[in-house]
């Protein structure tokens, strides 16, 4: 597989990856191809864990997928769908599987999902489950006890930098630099300032920045509008862009943001996403010059 | 206080039915607060119950009573100073739901059912207006979070700090609603003591979590140890 994705971390290499949704069934054949045209594109294929509170196949499934189609995965773990038990569990079996990079996340609310009565568990936050992996790493259980055989995670977290106020995102990132998130996966980022900001407080750790580009798409104006995904705050003018768009001019419009933050240095690399037009982050990539 | 809110009129009436003589008994403390179900709420209720049942030709007789207390048995066992509890063939109590099950332990040749859904431990934000603010959780964290509690205000019960949700100061799942650690931020900036948010808070104990919970005062530990 040549470099993994740790190596490519500190290689200062600008990093590609992208994560996608694990099929609502057992049928895999979609999702293969989808792996497959994007093999040699990323760096890094993510898989989401239940993202946005909807039910999807465990995510170690599809990574353990990704690895046989010859591309790294980083899988997604969400703190809302399993307490402590169930996590390390989980963790350990996806080691087991050759699974190494860990993107551990809080999980959106299960109101936005599929399962809206389901009891949203949270029994650890994600920054407890950073340090449970990394007590995994070094050979014990969040108790304490002692492995036989211990994982050699690569932990990621995420983090919003355009969260208003950022200040108290700020305060809780260090918080995952501090127990052991060697690179951020940014939520969509829209205005280079508060990229900015936000890059100039982590600079100090060697955490490695991965910023988020949405790929937007006109049909879904009203909910990006209306608060219906957590976390993506997109400005006034982008959305009155975007409501008439067609492909093409979306495609080009998060190619405008990847050339921004090339051109400023600003990251490490980029996640695109584009869920259910996968087949256009090559085309996202060639329009942002990469 | 304890905050509770009447159950929907449908349900009370179809968990009395059966019963000819009924005792609606209401509480003086917590729930007459909210206005879910002291003096005054127990005569609403019963002449809502008494026109229903009326229209149906329906024979019940109704009572209504109100005590200071249902989760002390000292004011439960006065109420046969007022009424006889065996005249009726059932009780409709209006307390709080740890009221109902003492009412039930005390009478527990009676039937008991609830009016009220018991619903959070909070406050009283203005006039007619509720809000939660502790789960009883057995660990308080209010000394480093500025006396906000973010395992009640925060939508997920974050130990250390927001999530990337929230929006303008708003959760992610209500834009009516604060984001909990946006609160926190301010009011531990306000007090200059930010430095308590940057500590990491370890995982909850749910073990000091005791359900079902009991605590005797150390004063009394000699009267229930042998
Ligand atoms: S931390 Fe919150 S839930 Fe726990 S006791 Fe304190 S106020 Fe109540
Ligand atoms: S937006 Fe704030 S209150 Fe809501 S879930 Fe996130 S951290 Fe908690």
């Amino acid at each position: 597989m040549g470099q993994s994705f740790e190596e490519a971390l500190t290689s200062g290499k600008f990093l590609i990856v992208t994560s996608l949704d694990p099929p609502k069934g057992t049928d895999l054949e979609g999702i293969a191809g989808v792996i497959g045209k994007l093999k040699g594109v990323v760096n890094a294929l993510g898989v989401y864990d239940n993202p946005r509170a909807l039910m999807y196949m465990s995510p170690w499934a599809i990574c353990r997928l990704v690895i046989e189609q010859g591309v790294e995965p980083i899988m997604h773990v969400t703190c809302r769908d399993r307490n402590r038990l169930a996590l390390q569990s989980d963790l350990l079996a996806a080691a087991s599987i050759g699974i190494k990079n860990i993107l551990c996340v809080s999980g959106d609310h299960v109101m936005f999902g599929d399962h809206v009565d389901a009891k949203p568990v949270h029994d650890i936050d994600s920054v407890h489950l950073l340090s449970a992996a990394k007590a995994l790493s070094e050979g014990n259980d969040m108790a304490g006890n002692p492995l036989k055989g211990s994982p050699a995670f690569c932990l990621g977290a995420t983090a919003n930098p355009e969260a208003n106020p950022l200040e108290p995102q700020l305060i809780k990132v260090d918080k995952k630099i501090q127990v052991g998130a060697s690179f951020l996966i940014t939520q969509p980022v829209f205005n280079m300032d508060n990229l900015k900001r936000f890059v100039d407080h982590v600079k100090e750790s060697k955490v490695k920045v991965i910023a988020g580009i949405d790929l937007l798409v006109p049909e879904e104006v009203p909910k990006y509008r209306d608060g219906s995904y957590p976390g993506l705050f997109v400005p006034e003018n982008l959305l009155e862009e975007i409501a008439g768009a067609d492909i093409e001019k979306c495609v080009n419009v998060a190619g405008d943001l990847i050339k921004q933050i090339k051109s400023a240095n600003l990251c490490d690399g980029i996640h695109i996403s584009a869920p259910g037009h996968e087949e256009k982050i090559p085309d996202i990539l060639k329009a942002g010059g990469l | 206080m304890i905050v509770a809110k009447r159950k929907p009129f449908k349900e009370i009436k179809e968990s009395v039915s059966g019963a000819n003589k009924i005792l609606i008994l209401g509480c003086g403390t917590c729930v007459a607060v909210c206005l879910a179900g002291g003096e005054k709420e127990v005569a609403i209720l019963a002449s809502q119950l008494r026109m229903a049942l009326q229209l149906e030709n329906q024979n019940v007789h109704i009572d209504e009573l109100t005590i200071e207390r249902q989760c002390d048995r000292e004011f439960i066992e006065q109420i046969n100073t007022s009424v006889n509890v065996d005249d009726y063939d059932l009780i409709l109590s209006t307390a709080c739901a740890a009221g109902v099950q003492l009412l039930s332990d005390v009478f527990d040749h009676k039937v008991v059912v609830p009016g009220l859904n018991t619903t959070f431990i909070g406050v009283a934000e203005g006039p007619g207006v509720w809000t939660e603010r502790c789960r009883a959780c057995s660990d308080c964290v209010l000394a480093d979070t500025g006396g906000i509690c973010p395992v009640t205000i925060c939508a997920k019960g974050l130990l250390n700090g927001p999530c990337g949700g929230a929006r303008n100061g708003k959760c992610e799942v209500d834009p009516e609603k604060d984001c909990a650690w946006v609160l926190i931020y301010n009011r531990l900036e306000k007090l200059g003591r930010l430095d308590k948010m940057k500590k990491i808070h370890a995982p909850k104990r749910y073990s000091v979590q005791e359900h079902p919970a009991t605590i005797i005062h150390e004063a009394y530990k000699h009267r229930y140890t042998v």
